[in-house]
């Protein structure tokens, strides 16, 4: 399950904020940052013994006047780099692949994001707290204006858009990384609603198995199953 | 002869130690003229994916002055069912469970591949991990709106299970009540007068109200009332409110006149914070995290005035004796920093300010607990941002790195003793037979608590060799050491981790070739920077660099090879060969030369320094500089001015940077857009490589490195040139006559001259 959520999860390098911190490092998406579970060989790590003496590796100097100009000094017009064809990487693994940030195409349509939520949330009120659902229910109706009013962004609406449909198939956990790695890498535009996604997965994946109806297709779905409790 | 360094290498990753002396000199006297102490670096939690925890007790020797854990060094009677402690050499029973053990059937602690096992233990119901949030709002708006930011985000990277509390200050304190009902209360308290635990507990009706119990018979967990809990609930009830309650945190509302700085009551802040576990979760994991954006500037704790014309104390200031508020505020905080340690609990201080924060004075709340320190410039850059995320980091398996309530145990054979440990821990002042009255770093003690540790956190202990000079080598040849971690895991589990080690005595007089083949450079040279890092904190800065200054000499006079007044005879073996060179980086490092940095700034680098494991501490000792050319893949060079050349890219590791330098003519090739023509893909790939490189370690590293990407002749270019030894400078660049490297404006004595005087002094029969 772990590569499947890396698999969904963003993979970006942003810069930092220059303005604030000007050797601010660049940002990774959680995305980056997840995958790098595990003690990692740290491949930069040799040192080179210096000489015995300490001296670096000097030629001896052929004669023992200064040279007219020093050529570190001296600025020489410079030729281009050398044209030959090296081999692919310079490094044994490929540079990375950064996706670019363009705005990126998102069709999908709010009222198919929201009905799966709204269903999972009504299946909850026989459970959850009024006060509770109620909230959640708030915070849906938040998300949905941002979106109406064009106030998320493309990674967001579309990766919202995956999340519910892991709900609806109770994928959980994996739900439950997306919510995370979008409060991560979007908390600006998602701060104000995703807490209450985060509630509705946690109370949906505790409600007793008949309260809940596996649902594979999109968009409204069978009515759940009067259960007497 | 064969060479230790697979030998090292392999213990180090089994076990998490480095001994500064793999093979031992069997008496105390040989010992001393070793000059680098018998000393080990011990990861306890070292993250190790192939070592699944057993679930059952340990068994211990039945010795009530020993209880050793049986380990693979024990002596097994198969048939009997008695094993021999290998530290007291009591007969043990083993428990009825291992009446089915046999040769063929060894329980796995007893197989040497398992000489670090970890048990999974049953103490008691589970108890949660709290997450205490102290917040300061007196930060610009952009500023407390990223931290809210951070803080909304947080509580989904907590553990589900957590409970969180919130308080923050400014002038006031306010302590949040958590509720799940519509309107917040909070309790505020002046921030110019401290209280006591008790006043704090009862201002905010902590007080627990009396039960009458039955006679003799003690009350029972489940028994007690319930203590409120209104400060501090469970995430997965209160994150919908809590969210809400951060998106509104205004800036603290006292205005602050033109001149002045906001009145900010840290002390009284993280007072409350202390006192409100003390009395609420006393023994569970906690962190109180403290969020600031300035200097503490009133009530108990205050680092500086309210007057912008008063700067903060400088380095130049304490050593003049005019740092008026530094003693009472460092006791201030010492004293929460050990009420808190006692408590089992950590502080974390994230601070993030252009100007300093008073990390100096504050510094024994991380250090002695084991919490965090972040240092940047604004909430609002990704070196905080995303500091702060790792902080939530999971391992292999998907669980939290970080753990909690530890306590280290350590126990020798009869022929050593324990002299200290220094790293992020206070001690327990646990006499024993093992403690040594010759105390380095934390001594008098053989256990120490750790309140909040990771798979990366290192300690150093110390050893001191007893054996009387002239006794024999005792039985068996080997000296042993066991290392007892206890610790909360972050599953709330309690687990305990033990590692038991042997090594070679040798007679130092006919056999210190085994001895010298068996030393360990790198762990050596991190061991005694510990050690003068550790003394810098209470001696003058150049009483520390004599100190080590005069240990090097030693060590060379004792192990080179050379002809008495000869300098130009002198040798040392491989296994000393790059220690030299460690020593010279130590001296010029930020840890030990304070000039040009802040107190503050010192006070960082020393934090990280003083628990990082061995290649980590080295990288800050001595940085790794890799070069970037057209000729082949990158390497490792010399960290050295003649490595800087036009047609090289250099990456510079430092541990708290990572800086990219493009040699002169790089810098103009890219200028001229070189890397954007296709038929110079090599250019662009070239360009690109030491990014790559850098990423990784970017990606990874807790903190956060600063990133700097600069050129020849860039202002930026002197954290490079600050770093490389200045082997070419104004004053010696024609006495060579070389035209390759750059010269450095300089007058600090490079590696050359220090090798020489080294050697002046070693080989010298007046020394």
């Amino acid at each position: 399950m772990r590569g499947r959520d890396v698999a969904m999860a963003e993979r970006y390098v942003k810069p930092g904020n220059k303005e604030r911190g000007w050797n601010d490092p660049p940002q990774f998406s959680y995305g980056l940052q997840i995958q790098c579970g595990g003690p990692k060989r740290h491949h930069l790590a040799r040192r080179v013994p210096g000489p015995a003496d300490g001296a670096p590796q000097a030629p001896p100097p052929a004669n023992s006047a200064p040279p007219a100009v020093p050529a570190a000094l001296a600025s020489k017009p410079v030729g281009p780099p050398p044209l030959a064809v090296v081999s692919p990487a310079l490094r044994p693994d490929a540079a990375k692949q950064v996706a670019s940030l363009a705005e990126e195409e998102c069709e999908v349509k709010v009222d198919d994001v929201l009905a799966p939520l709204n269903e999972t949330l009504s299946m909850c009120r026989n459970i959850v707290q009024k006060q509770v659902c109620d909230d959640i229910s708030r915070r849906l109706a938040v998300f949905r204006e941002l979106w109406l009013q064009g106030k998320l962004s493309a990674p967001v609406r579309k990766r919202m858009n995956i999340l519910v449909q892991e709900l609806q198939r109770q994928h959980w956990d994996v739900a439950d990384e997306i919510h995370r790695s979008l409060m991560v890498d979007h908390v600006n535009e998602v701060s104000q609603w995703m807490v209450g996604i985060k509630r509705l997965i946690a109370e949906a994946r505790n409600l007793p198995p008949g309260d809940l109806v596996a649902n594979d297709e999109q968009g409204a779905g069978a009515q759940p199953a009067e259960e007497a409790l | 002869m064969a060479t230790y360094l697979e030998f090292i290498q392999q213990n180090e990753e089994r076990d998490g130690v480095r001994f500064s002396w793999n093979v031992w000199p069997s008496s105390r006297l040989e010992a001393t003229r070793m000059v680098v102490p018998l000393a080990c670096l011990l990861t306890p939690l070292k993250e190790r994916l192939d070592l699944p925890p057993v679930q059952y007790e340990p068994v211990l020797c039945s010795r009530q002055t020993c209880k050793a854990v049986l380990n693979p060094l024990c002596q097994v009677d198969y048939r009997a069912k008695l094993w021999a402690c290998n530290f007291c050499f009591q007969r043990n029973q083993f428990p009825p469970a291992y009446a089915g053990i046999s040769e063929i059937n060894q329980p796995a602690e007893l197989m040497p591949q398992f000489s670090t096992i970890e048990y999974i233990v049953q103490r008691g119901s589970p108890t949660p991990l709290i997450f205490l949030y102290v917040v300061d709002t007196c930060l610009e708006e952009e500023d407390l709106q990223a931290l809210k930011e951070s803080l909304q985000m947080s509580l989904s990277l907590l553990p589900p299970e957590a409970l969180v509390g919130l308080i923050t200050f400014g002038r006031m304190v306010q302590v949040h009540e958590l509720s799940c009902e519509g309107i917040s209360k909070s309790y505020v308290f002046r921030g110019t007068k401290d209280l006591t635990a008790k006043q704090i507990q009862d201002m905010l009706g902590l007080t627990r109200p009396v039960v009458p119990v039955q006679q003799g018979r003690p009350l029972q967990p489940q028994e007690q009332p319930p203590i409120s809990s209104r400060f501090l609930q469970p995430i997965h009830k209160i994150d919908m409110n809590l969210t809400d309650l951060l998106g509104e945190l205004q800036r603290d509302p006292w205005p602050v006149t033109q001149g002045k700085r906001p009145l900010r009551s840290t002390g009284v802040a993280l007072s409350i914070a202390v006192g409100l576990l003390e009395g609420t979760f006393p023994n569970t994991g906690a962190r109180i995290m403290l969020f600031t954006g300035g200097p503490p500037t009133q009530g108990p704790g205050m680092v500086v005035g309210d007057e912008l014309k008063t700067p903060i104390r400088s380095w130049h200031d304490i050593e003049k004796d005019n740092a008026r508020f530094m003693k009472k505020a460092t006791k201030h905080y010492e004293i929460l920093a050990n009420r808190t340690a006692a408590n089992g609990h950590c502080i974390d201080i994230y601070a993030c300010a252009l100007d300093q924060t008073g990390l100096l004075e504050m510094k024994c709340c991380a250090n002695l607990t084991g919490g965090h320190m972040v240092m940047g410039d604004s909430f609002n850059t990704s070196l905080f941002k995303q500091t702060f995320q790792r902080v939530f980091s999971k391992d292999f398996n998907g669980e939290f790195r970080m753990a909690f309530g530890a306590t280290l145990e350590v126990k020798t054979s009869r022929e050593l003793k324990i002299s200290g440990a220094i790293g992020p821990c206070v001690s327990l002042n646990a006499k024993g037979p093992c403690v040594s009255e010759n105390e380095l770093g934390i001594g008098g003690t053989c256990q120490w608590k750790i309140c909040s540790l990771d798979p990366s956190s290192t300690l150093a202990i110390y050893f001191e060799v007893v054996n009387q000079h002239n006794a024999p080598i005792p039985q068996g040849g080997r000296g042993a050491a066991q290392f007892v971690t206890q610790y909360q895991h972050s599953s709330t589990q309690r687990r305990i981790r033990v590692t038991t080690i042997a090594r070679n005595w040798a007679d130092a007089q006919s056999q210190l070739q085994h001895i010298e083949a068996a030393f360990d450079q790198e762990a050596a040279a991190v061991l005694m920077a510990r050690l003068g890092v550790y003394r810098a904190e209470s001696e003058e800065g150049p009483d520390v660099l004599r100190w080590l200054d005069r240990q090097l000499i030693r060590l060379c006079q004792k192990f080179g090879q050379y002809n008495k007044d000869d300098p130009n005879s002198f040798r040392l073996s491989d296994s000393f060969s790059l220690y030299p060179q460690f020593m010279f980086h130590l001296r010029r490092s930020p840890f030990l030369q304070v000039f040009n940095n802040s107190p503050d700034e010192s006070s960082y680098y020393r934090h990280h320094f003083a628990r990082q494991d061995l290649t980590q501490s080295l990288i800050m000792i001595q940085p790794i500089l890799y070069s970037y050319s057209f000729s082949g893949p990158p390497e490792p060079v010399l960290l050295d001015s003649s490595s800087i050349l036009a047609d090289r890219i250099l990456l510079m590791d430092t541990f708290f940077q990572i800086v990219i330098y493009l040699g002169e003519t790089i810098a103009q090739w890219q200028k001229a857009g070189y890397q954007d023509m296709p038929e110079y893909e090599n250019f662009k790939h070239l360009l690109q490589a030491p990014l790559d490189d850098a990423q990784e370690i970017l990606q990874t590293r807790f903190p956060m490195p600063r990133y700097i990407n600069t050129e020849h002749g860039g202002s930026q270019a002197r954290f490079l040139l600050s770093k490389v030894n200045p082997s070419q400078t104004h004053n010696n660049l024609y006495a060579w006559g070389q035209e390759s490297g750059s010269p450095i404006l300089t007058d600090d004595v490079s590696l050359q001259v220090f090798m020489d005087h080294l050697k002046k002094l070693a080989v010298s029969s007046a020394s």
